[in-house]
């Protein structure tokens, strides 16, 4: 019986001491990750910034030849001349998403949180994806919400959010199709506004829920895929969302559209 | 005689194209690609319009206008340039005394017009 226990108390021993190993190198790996994972984000925040600085030059440029600065253009060398500044331009907004989805990654992003109209900023989003939309034969249209109270928030993040949502909407939905913001309240009082961003696009599967709110993640990653873009939108504003304490979710199916909701407080939280 | 206009700005590819642009626009153009050279440039003549880069290899581009304004011979105007759209170093640029904070990059018809008004 004392030996059965000497040797019980032996191997227990033995067993913790590998544990304890298997701990210290598995907290020796997670420190490992952290610090790869740090030198990534700082790696993309350089790189975007100094890829940032020839492009502004490019645009510029080109901008100096297309307005006539440098002598008259005729429609042809104007018309390739604004290939580049539109060109120029697209590639700015994507560095653009990779800096500020560095910044939210590594927590720098701050909130300006002020009570501000939540339809200003719908119809402001609308108005800027008017000309996109127009060239899809799209219509994005505001459905309710001319009686809410404010919301309080930061503003541009907000925007930002919404930005994402309905340029992702009108990219995912054939030619004439419908894209749609509409709003709900819920909560025991209808404390917190709920946004709806809609479209009768292509939609989603189920087994892609999580995976469209993962950053680089596209349903569709292939070379040939025919949507191209950072695959960061959706991960910046669930980011952005969370950072309002919201939350962000979809309900979709295959060839039935997609409906993005995320969640907004009404008012300042009271202490 | 043209106003001047004093480019401080660390890229020497963005320099080229705004000297261009300003030049042909005529406007009289000096340059500077840090603090130090800005407050030399902005001291040896008066300066009409700084079109100032906030991120400088020496410091803060706010340094320059800071500087100036102590020796008693600020520009006219100053429009401050980030890369950033960020609430916090728009705040300072205004309350450094900047007309206005643009990002980068700059819209030429935009730039001209405003520039054109500060001028007037």
């Amino acid at each position: 019986m004392i030996m059965s226990d000497r040797g019980d108390a032996a191997a227990m021993k033995k067993r913790l001491k590998t544990l304890e190993a298997q701990a210290k190198e598995a907290q020796s790996t997670i420190d490992e990750l952290k610090s790869r994972d740090k030198l990534k984000t700082q790696f993309l925040s350089n790189i975007s910034h100094d890829l940032r600085t020839p492009l502004a030059a490019i645009i510029t440029h080109a901008e100096i030849l297309r307005e006539g600065m440098l002598g008259e253009l005729n429609t042809k060398q104007r018309d390739s001349v604004s290939g580049i500044v539109n060109g120029g331009q697209q590639l700015l907004d994507m560095i653009d998403e990779i800096l500020t989805y560095v910044r939210s990654a590594s927590d720098q992003v701050a909130l300006a949180r002020t009570d501000f109209s939540i339809t200003q900023v719908v119809d402001q989003v609308r108005l800027l994806n008017q000309a996109l939309a127009a060239k899809k034969r799209l219509t994005i249209e505001r459905l309710n919400g001319d009686d809410l109270p404010l919301v309080y928030g930061d503003r541009d993040k907000v925007k930002h959010v919404l930005g994402n949502l309905i340029g992702n909407a009108i990219k995912f939905t054939q030619d004439g199709g419908r894209v749609w913001v509409a709003f709900s309240r819920r909560g025991r009082d209808g404390e917190e506004l709920v946004v709806e961003v809609g479209d009768n696009g292509r939609g989603i599967a189920r087994e892609h829920f999580d995976l469209v709110f993962r950053e680089f993640a596209q349903v569709d990653a292939s070379p040939s895929r025919p949507h191209h873009g950072t695959g960061l939108g959706l991960a910046i504003a669930r980011k952005l969302v969370e950072l309002h304490s919201g939350t962000i979710w979809v309900e979709s199916e295959l060839g039935e559209g997609s409906r993005f909701y995320f969640t907004l407080p009404f008012d300042a939280p009271r202490d | 005689m043209p106003s001047r206009i004093l480019i401080v700005e660390d890229s020497p590819l963005v320099t080229e194209a705004f000297e261009i642009l300003f030049t042909e626009a005529g406007y009289q153009v000096s340059t500077a690609a840090t603090v130090a050279e800005g407050i030399e440039q902005g001291t040896a003549a008066p300066v009409d319009l700084m079109l100032l880069d906030l991120s400088l290899p020496d410091g803060n581009g706010l340094e320059i206008l800071e500087a100036l304004k102590e020796r008693g011979s600020p520009p006219r105007a100053t429009l401050a340039m980030t890369g950033h759209n960020d609430a916090k170093s728009r705040r300072s640029c205004l309350d450094a005394g900047c007309a206005d904070v643009l990002l980068k990059p700059v819209r030429i018809g935009d730039l001209l017009r405003q520039i054109k008004s500060l001028l007037a």
